[in-house]
């Protein structure tokens, strides 16, 4: 028990140690976030003391940029994990690396709301009235109430998730599929959940018919899975490029060669071979002798010398590796520069996807110093898989992957395209309510749309919202966007559309006029738009951190057994592998 | 190099934070309390009764000290046959009823004791209990009044706590011009950010 | 401690982590003017305006605190309001009386715009006159119509009342199935036995959820610390009622309990110089309220349709 919590806590200093670790660009951005973040505190720190009267909000216009913020970040908490309905229902294995990033995703988002929560209290000090069994909490009367319950529930099922598949993965053990999974189905449903929730504070208030619309939820939910997938999309491409080994031509700073260098002497493998694997490879150890002997038939032992290449990325070739001794290193060549997707010890296994797909290699593997591999044939590695114990073992370390591939972001495009249409539509639908009627309800649409009583403040950034989305709707449809240049210029179109169209487009215009007809309008402050700018920083803050641990641990170069390695090595691009000591 | 740039960043913020600098917190501009009239829960007038509660000066209504007793005035009309106020009784301005509907004075107070109204049967009613008198017209307005639903009331609605106050139809209403005068309003809201209240005035 | 990784040549190779003396001192550095430059950032909460005591922090909900809990409560407020103003008030809990449910019923054509209900209210509830807050807000509209959007809220002339409009002052409606009651997340505003919807000014958290609920635009928020004329304090003050506020809470008009629920006529109700506001107890048949809903043929309540059911009634004479 004492050794768990030990390890445990090794582990959260390892990683605690890795986010104050980076090349001079980590440090620039984590320094530029932080210099924000003192600045929102500090505008913070002036609206406690004073009042909200440093903000632009008035009684008129009640809520402003705070709640316009939470609401589209929710939306991008809930999307983050519907990424994880094409993997685990649909078995995407294109997409399965990008869930944990999705969750912490979801994880920052949800961080972030609760911050702009906190802000807009009159008095955060208060917070414990809110806690149940402590405070007086009015569940379920009120949907505030189920808001707090299902945003903080969603914090804890992800925090839950993620920090459980990295810990397995840090530690090499395959994670007991009942303490996550379960999880994670639920989180599928509390993802819309959350969204649907915050949408019935809005709809749920007859006073403000602006809002009292059945279609705001539905509207919530389809500008969510079209923002969220869309940063995801964006964040993805900066972790691959900073997780980037160096440059094509920079690769003698590796000891090995991409494209030359003959395959190492191999010989027929053994039962000592087999032997040796079980020593590294529990599940090994449990196929009997006699099974082990029907396996040599084909099988090889591969001798490799440091810098070996012992498969290469874009060949078809059907056998697959397992590591005996040493170290082995699998990169992706994408775009000219390297990506380490992998570092192998004994029992750990490679080219087995390919293997038994049929596929070409999605990446090559160097043996980082002098390494004995075993090759198996591909039907010697079916033979083995029928071996329960094995089956699951292999099968679950396929899906660890560290692949970000071209593919999984075309399949999140689906996803953005297809809930931008939908979007789109629903527009169409509420634009369509609100002005044929001609009925008297209409006086906030008006306000928003065509601007009312000579008051027209939103009206440019709500024609701005709709010609980005619209724009980013016909690039989804059209073939050009599959062209990663333009796709991340319809994702931005995306997320800043949405973001005016939610925040702007929604939560202002409820306010104007008021229930009594008065029109006053609203536009932050300075303080006010500091604080958001510090919240949003500190959100990206700990996203950042987050990928700093997370990335390591899924390529295996920090994991339990390295744990006695020079942190030198774990930090930044552009360094030499880890070394066990 | 980036982190002695992060420091020195860092230390500079420090200060601006710790100096105010930059700091500008929203200018309060003055709103002026309000005009004491306003709080003021007097009614509009004094009635006769009212004097006669504060033990006022009463010369007022001594008709006597002018008029003769036993003698009743004569009242005289213009070639419209529209009454002329006397002079002695300038501030008097008849405006009771539209279509000089009621053009004499006798049509309320009693030509044989001035002291006394009169109703149409010829009751004489005292000065102080002058709502029968508008009420003998003003049927629908009287009830309401009985009730509590017209003219003012105050003090306590629960009686058994204390009485409540009501008014009689003159504290408010002249009776020889009874319509309420216009008068000039409490100052309007004011906005919480002067700035809405500029743009807000700009676009009318 | 933080690793430089782009200088390896300033590796130290003695040291086990290859961290060299300089990087642990630059590293500290940064550490060290960070942190400081945190704290420097909270410098602003040296002018808070008023941070809550332990005894304010910790004091329990209003329905659950016991007789004696809310004597040294009252008692409290009592010391803070002399502190602050140099005044000492009289703060009294009263409850809601047996047999009573307030309703109101105003009297659309008599109202004159004049305002004095507006300032009435001010003074009796100690409302913060700048940033002002009323609880009550008069409304000009056209003749003819009760569209708010036709509704002006500043009108200013020399005189009132002005040839083709009417005048609606608009306050808490104290409905009977209050959307605002339902949204609050923490109970801090609730419907008592006598129809009054009250708030505990020591509970909200000030989410302004009820604000947003409000279709009668009746809530208001203390944005900043009131501020209130001690000339003008008044010291007869209720729990529930007009004791002075602090920032970041709610605040609505309360029908006076501290003059209600002792028998009296709240002050709209007093000053109101043509009579136009009418209140009393609808359970008492002989009240004028009740005589105006048997009698009155015609009256409204605003947005009927969104099943708040007000206790506020408009009606007409001629």
């Amino acid at each position: 028990m004492r050794q768990a919590v030990r390890n445990y806590l090794v582990f959260l200093w390892r990683c605690g140690r890795l986010a104050f670790s980076g090349d001079w660009r980590y440090y620039t951005w984590m320094g530029a976030l932080s210099v924000f973040c003192l600045l929102g505190l500090n505008a913070y720190a002036k609206q406690f003391a004073n009042g909200l009267i440093v903000t632009g909000m008035s009684d008129e216009v009640s809520w402003g940029v705070y709640i316009a913020n939470f609401t589209f970040l929710v939306g991008v908490a809930a999307a983050a994990v519907m990424m994880v309905i094409p993997v685990y229902i649909y078995n995407n294995e294109e997409l399965h690396d990008l869930v944990i990033f999705g969750e912490l995703l979801a994880v920052a988002a949800i961080l972030m709301c609760l911050a702009f929560v906190t802000v807009d209290l009159g008095r955060p000090d208060r917070f414990w009235h809110l806690i149940p069994g402590i405070g007086q909490f009015n569940f379920p009367a009120s949907m505030l109430s189920w808001d707090v319950l299902v945003l903080n529930g969603y914090l804890l099922l992800n925090v839950h998730i993620c920090g459980y598949l990295l810990y397995c993965r840090y530690r090499g053990r395959a994670p007991a599929k009942w303490f996550y999974i379960p999880f994670v189905f639920i989180a599928i449903v509390w993802a819309v959940s959350i969204h649907t929730v915050t949408a019935f504070l809005y709809v749920g208030l007859g006073g403000r018919p602006f809002w009292n619309s059945a279609i705001v939820g539905p509207r919530f939910l389809a500008s969510a899975f079209t923002a969220g997938p869309a940063l995801i999309i964006l964040a993805m491409q900066v972790v691959r490029r900073v997780t980037a080994f160096a440059p094509a031509g920079d690769a003698s700073r590796l000891r090995g060669e991409m494209g030359g260098g003959p395959r190492p002497k191999g010989r027929a493998a053994a039962l000592d071979d087999l032997d040796l694997l079980a020593r590294h490879l529990a599940e090994m150890a449990s196929v009997p002798k006699e099974f082990r002997q029907t396996i040599l038939a084909g099988a090889m032992v591969l001798e490799a010398k440091a810098g070996d290449v012992l498969l290469r990325q874009g060949e078809t070739e059907n056998e697959s590796f397992f590591v005996l001794k040493g170290r082995v290193v699998v990169r992706r060549e994408e775009g000219g520069r390297f990506r380490i997707t992998r570092s192998l010890g004994p029992g750990e296994q490679f080219g087995e996807i390919s293997a038994l797909a049929g596929t070409p290699r999605t990446g090559t593997a160097i043996a980082e110093e002098s390494a004995l591999i075993l090759s198996l044939p591909v039907d010697s590695l079916r033979k083995l898989m029928t071996a329960p114990k094995m089956n699951k073992i292999i099968r679950s370390r396929m899906s660890e992957r560290l692949l970000i591939t071209d593919r999984a972001l075309m399949t999140l495009r689906s996803i953005v395209q297809v809930s931008m249409l939908i979007n789109v539509f629903l527009l169409v639908n509420e634009v369509f309510k609100e002005f044929y009627s001609g009925n008297l309800h209409v006086a906030s649409a008006k306000y928003l749309f065509v601007g009312l009583h000579g008051h027209h403040a939103l009206v440019p950034w709500i024609w701005t919202a709709i010609a980005f989305n619209l724009t980013a709707m016909v690039l989804l449809v059209l073939p050009v966007s599959r062209s990663l240049k333009w796709l991340n210029l319809t994702c931005v179109l995306c997320i800043v559309g949405i973001w005016i169209e939610k925040g702007m487009g929604l939560v202002i215009p409820g306010f104007i006029p008021t229930p009594l007809g008065e029109m006053v309008e609203y536009s932050p402050s300075l303080n006010e738009t500091l604080v958001c700018f510090g919240i949003w920083a500190f959100g990206l803050l700990c996203y950042t951190v987050f990928l700093r641990m997370s990335v390591p641990i899924l390529q295996g170069r920090l994991s339990k057994a390295n744990e006695g390695a020079s942190e030198f090595a774990l930090s930044g691009a552009g360094e030499r592998p880890a070394r066990p000591s | 190099m980036v982190l002695l740039v992060l420091a020195l960043v860092f230390f500079a913020l420090g200060l601006k934070f710790v100096s105010g600098f930059g700091t500008r917190l929203p200018a309060t501009r003055i709103i002026s309390l309000v005009d004491t009239q306003f709080l003021d829960t007097a009614t509009f007038r004094k009635s006769y009764a009212q004097l006669i509660r504060e033990k006022a000066d009463l010369s007022d209504f001594d008709c006597y000290a002018c008029h003769e007793k036993g003698k009743p005035p004569v009242l005289k009309f213009d070639a419209q046959q529209i009454l002329i106020v006397p002079k002695e009784h300038e501030d008097v301005v008849m405006k009771h009823g539209t279509h000089n509907r009621n053009n004499n004075c006798f049509n309320c107070h009693d030509e044989q004791n001035l002291e006394l109204l009169q109703a149409r049967d010829g009751r004489q009613i005292k000065l102080v209990e002058s709502p029968l008198l508008c009420g003998s017209c003003h049927g629908p307005t009287y009830r309401d009044w009985e009730a509590g639903a017209h003219g003012r009331t105050g003090g306590y609605w629960d009686r058994t706590a204390g009485p409540m106050k009501r008014q009689i139809c003159v504290d408010c209403h002249n009776p020889h011009s009874p319509k309420i005068p216009p008068r000039k309003p409490a100052p309007g809201p004011h906005l919480l950010h002067p700035a809405a209240a500029v743009a807000a005035e700009a676009s009318h | 401690m933080p690793t430089p990784t782009s200088n390896t040549n300033e590796r130290d190779q003695s040291s086990p982590d290859g961290l060299s003396r300089r990087s642990f001192l630059r590293s500290s550095a940064v550490l060290a003017s960070g942190l400081a430059a945190l704290a420097a950032s909270l410098a602003p909460l040296r002018h808070l305006n008023d941070f809550p005591t332990v005894e304010q922090f910790l004091q329990k909900y209003y329905k659950e605190l016991t007789p004696e809990e809310m004597k040294k409560v009252l008692t409290r407020i009592e010391n803070e309001v002399e502190r602050q103003y140099g005044l000492r008030p009289h703060v009294r809990d009263l409850k809601p009386m047996n047999g009573v449910e307030f309703v109101y019923a105003l009297n659309l054509t008599r109202c004159i715009g004049c305002r004095k209900c507006v300032h009435a209210c001010v003074a009796e509830n100690n409302q913060s006159r700048n940033p002002e807050i009323q609880y009550i807000r008069v409304l000009r509209l056209p003749h003819g119509s009760l569209d708010m959007e036709k509704a002006e809220h500043n009108y200013n002339p020399e005189m009132v009342p002005e040839k083709g409009y009417f005048y609606m002052p608009v306050q808490c409606q104290q409905c009977k199935n209050p959307p605002c009651v339902k949204v609050c997340p923490v109970h801090a505003t609730w419907q008592e036995a006598d129809g009054i919807t009250v708030i505990d000014y020591n509970w909200c958290i000030g989410c302004r959820y009820c604000e947003a609920a409000c279709p009668y635009w009746a809530r208001h928020f203390n944005f900043t610390k009131p501020s209130i004329p001690k000339e003008r304090l008044n010291l007869d003050m209720a729990y529930l009622g007009n004791r002075p506020r602090r920032q970041g809470v709610m605040e609505k008009c309360h029908f006076c309990v501290q003059r209600t629920r002792v028998g009296r006529y709240p002050a709209c109700v007093e000053v109101c110089p043509v009579g136009a506001r009418k209140f009393g107890n609808i359970l008492d048949p002989e009240s004028e309220v009740s005589y105006i809903l048997r009698t009155k043929r015609v009256f409204i309540q605003l947005k009927e349709e969104l099943g708040t059911s007000p206790r506020f009634f408009y009606y007409f004479d001629v």
